[in-house]
């Protein structure tokens, strides 16, 4: 092979660097297909994912998240491996990734890989080194854990093909929601080139599944589905363009999962924006809990936002939002309402309106059941009715229950406008025993940091 | 009339046998209860009975329960029974209780509104929470003669539901499940079945032999958790209660 292998740079540097370039990628599940371990290899997965760990940031580390490679011909601006960013570059080589995997896998640190890279020479050779890679894992190494993988845009769909055969998941990202955005931010980039391998993918996994009704033991192709990922707050796009973009994911590519980021400047460039507050936090939670009810709770796009009104409310999450404006069809009888209107109540959930239904056929339910069996009272109760009565008397009324539901704290996993606070101290520390790398520690004595 | 009091051993075959004995009283349930061990305040006018732990009715039970409430009601049954709780047998035994009383023993596990169904619901989504956090926080080294090691202390007696995960997740290794709370070891054999060990004892030392790779690994993965982390999103408020600290205690990447 005849691609750049800086020789002299150890594995741990490669992994640091090649971490460092992939962890603003934000999927990292390992969810989606079952499958038990054949007995002569390695591995086995896990419908509903496994996290393995927990990074100082508070995301879950579910499988070893690594570019294959940091150089790249593109020069997105919003991307840290941008072809005119002076950082180092590095490659692994597939024989080092299958290495990692293993040594991880075997030791239960990692649930599986999660692949991407920037793009080096061209789509189709990256691809090449991709599947390569993955071929080696699963049969030379025999391994039978979860692979996440990127699809690299303009790559021969027959690579994609075959990769797609050894994978779990794939994924195309389509970075920002409109075209015009992409063509502003990620010049290289077009909507056309990233929308067909998704198609290809979607396709393939449509005919996989026919394939396998026919014959049990045909290949199964990216069996977990595919996701992708839009960056929030790097464009003006409001969350209205954002929720829609999504939800015709989910239709007409059948994703399995769109993931939001909210956008982290690592570039200083004209076109983006100045963000003084860090990262959008607070929006990509609102997205990620609307995204929720796209796909749990049966909502629709347009139920939560229009044009009038693009985006969520700051201060109530966007369900209760969504209650506050329908206060006709409230309250609710708890004790027969259908599942999808037990769903549109604030405070219950997907599981607590399973086990009402359950729990109803053996008798009628008080407000005391309903609290044990996981119903956030504080917050359905100015929606609810059990056995025709409310739980206090209350008005139905919708500046009324808003006050109300605004004093009970809405649970953040940061504190309310995004930012966590923190008494600094010279003895911080994350909790592992790394020590700050080189970099860090240049930049803390010359001041930049 | 008067409250009797069985007193069965605190396993799955104390309390299974307990629940024959309850059965054979032939006496209004409400007035019976399944204790785990002595307790200290003995009431005045209740009797206490001790109960063997015997296999055979122990089966019966367990038999019985898989066939009127169901595999799934016996799994949360088994889950529910794993769990440290004083009060599980009691909750066990009023569970199958009602779930024989009604029409479709099956549904059980949905009649929430029964306190004991909804104990043994806690107590096995409890269990159930802790084996699905081990199965991503256990953590395994390497030792000098090439067996995988891994020393947990999970709350509740969960070894038996974590060894079967791994077995089937990795057939050609020999690997150890150690519960240093219990004193429970899963052994599990390259392409055996695997089983369990009670009384034996290993030393720190024997632990602590590690393969010459083994080290090597531990500082790349931690070198990994510190580098995927942004900065930007420091938060480690979150990342404490996403991974409790009795588990930090135990795995690579936190160790001092």
């Amino acid at each position: 092979m005849n691609y750049k292998v800086s020789e002299e740079m150890c594995v741990m540097e490669k992994l640091g660097i090649l971490t460092d370039a992939a962890k603003y990628d934000v999927a990292c599940t390992s969810s989606g297909v079952d499958r038990k371990g054949s007995g002569s290899g390695m591995g086995n997965t896990v419908a509903g994912g496994i996290c393995h760990s927990f990074s100082a940031d508070g995301r879950c580390i579910s499988l070893l998240k690594i570019l294959f490679t940091n150089e790249c011909i593109y020069d997105c601006k919003y991307c840290i491996n941008r072809k005119s960013n002076d950082v180092v570059r590095t490659s692994f080589t597939p024989d080092e990734v299958c290495e990692l995997t293993m040594g991880f896998y075997k030791r239960n640190y990692i649930e599986g890989l999660f692949l991407s890279s920037g793009i080096l020479y061209n789509p189709d050779f990256t691809m090449e080194l991709i599947y390569q890679t993955l071929y080696k894992l699963r049969r030379e190494h025999r391994f039978q854990g979860y692979i996440h993988v990127k699809a690299i845009p303009g790559a021969d769909p027959f690579l994609i093909q075959k990769t797609g055969l050894l994978a779990d998941r794939m994924s195309v990202n389509l970075e920002l929601p409109t075209a015009e955005g992409l063509s502003r931010l990620a010049p290289n980039k077009h909507r056309k080139n990233i929308l067909a391998p998704m198609r290809q993918i979607q396709n393939g996994i449509v005919s996989s599944k026919n394939e396998i009704v026919l014959y049990k033991n045909a290949p199964r192709f990216v069996p977990a589905g595919q996701s992708t990922q839009l960056i929030v707050g790097a464009t003006p796009e409001n969350d209205y363009q954002l929720m829609t973009v999504a939800e015709s994911l989910y239709e007409k590519f059948e994703l399995k999962r769109v993931f939001y980021s909210a956008f982290v400047n690592v570039n200083e460039d004209k076109e983006l924006p100045a963000l003084p507050g860090g990262p959008p936090l607070l929006r990509e939670h609102r997205l990620y809990q609307a995204d929720w009810l796209l796909r749990f709770y049966g909502f629709k796009a347009g139920e939560l936002l229009s044009e009038e009104r693009p985006n969520f409310n700051i201060l109530l999450d966007p369900k209760a939002d969504w209650a506050l404006r329908h206060l006709e069809i409230f309250p609710v009888e708890v004790n027969r309402a259908d599942y999808q209107l037990l769903l549109r109540i604030p405070g219950i959930g997907v599981k607590s309106a399973q086990r009402i239904v359950m729990a109803r056929r053996n008798g009628f339910l008080s407000f005391l059941d309903l609290k044990k069996i996981g119903v956030v009272l504080k917050r359905a109760l100015y929606f609810i009715t059990c056995n025709g009565r409310m739980m206090y008397n209350t008005k139905i009324e919708e500046d009324y229950i808003t006050r109300n539901l605004l004093t009970v704290k809405e649970k953040l996993p940061f504190d309310k406008d995004g930012i966590t606070y923190k008494q600094l101290s010279l003895f911080d520390d994350v909790g592992f025993t790394m020590q700050p790398d080189i970099i860090d520690t240049h930049k803390a004595v010359l001041g930049q940091m | 009339m008067e409250e009797k009091y069985l007193i069965c051993e605190d396993s799955l075959e104390g309390i299974f046998t307990g629940i024959y004995k309850a059965y054979s009283l032939k006496a209004d349930h409400s007035h019976l209860h399944i204790q785990i061990g002595e307790e200290e305040n003995l009431r005045l006018f209740a009797e206490y009975i001790p109960i063997e732990p015997d296999a055979g009715m122990a089966v019966k039970v367990s038999r019985t329960i898989q066939r009127e409430l169901g595999e799934e009601t016996y799994m949360n049954i088994c889950r529910a029974l794993a769990s440290e709780d004083k009060q599980k047998g009691e909750a066990v035994y009023k569970t199958v209780v009602c779930g024989l009383q009604m029409k479709n023993g099956r549904q059980v596990m949905g009649n929430l509104a029964n306190s004991y169904v909804h104990k043994v619901f806690e107590l096995s989504r409890g269990t159930n929470n802790e084996v699905l956090h081990l199965m991503g926080f256990l953590r395994f080294q390497e030792l000098e003669n090439g067996i995988l090691f891994s020393r947990i202390g999970p709350k509740n007696n969960i070894v038996t539901f974590l060894a079967p995960h791994f077995a089937d997740r990795l057939p050609l290794t020999n690997f150890v499940i150690y519960d240093e709370n219990r004193g429970i070891f899963a052994v599990h054999p390259a392409s055996k079945d695997w089983y369990l060990v009670t009384d034996a004892e290993i030393s720190r030392e024997a632990m602590e032999n590690y393969s010459k790779e083994e080290l090597e690994y531990q500082e790349l993965f931690t070198y990994f958790c510190h580098k995927i982390a942004i900065k930007e999103r420091r938060n480690l408020n979150l990342q404490k209660s996403m991974l409790p600290l009795r588990f930090q205690e135990y795995m690579v990447e936190f160790r001092k």
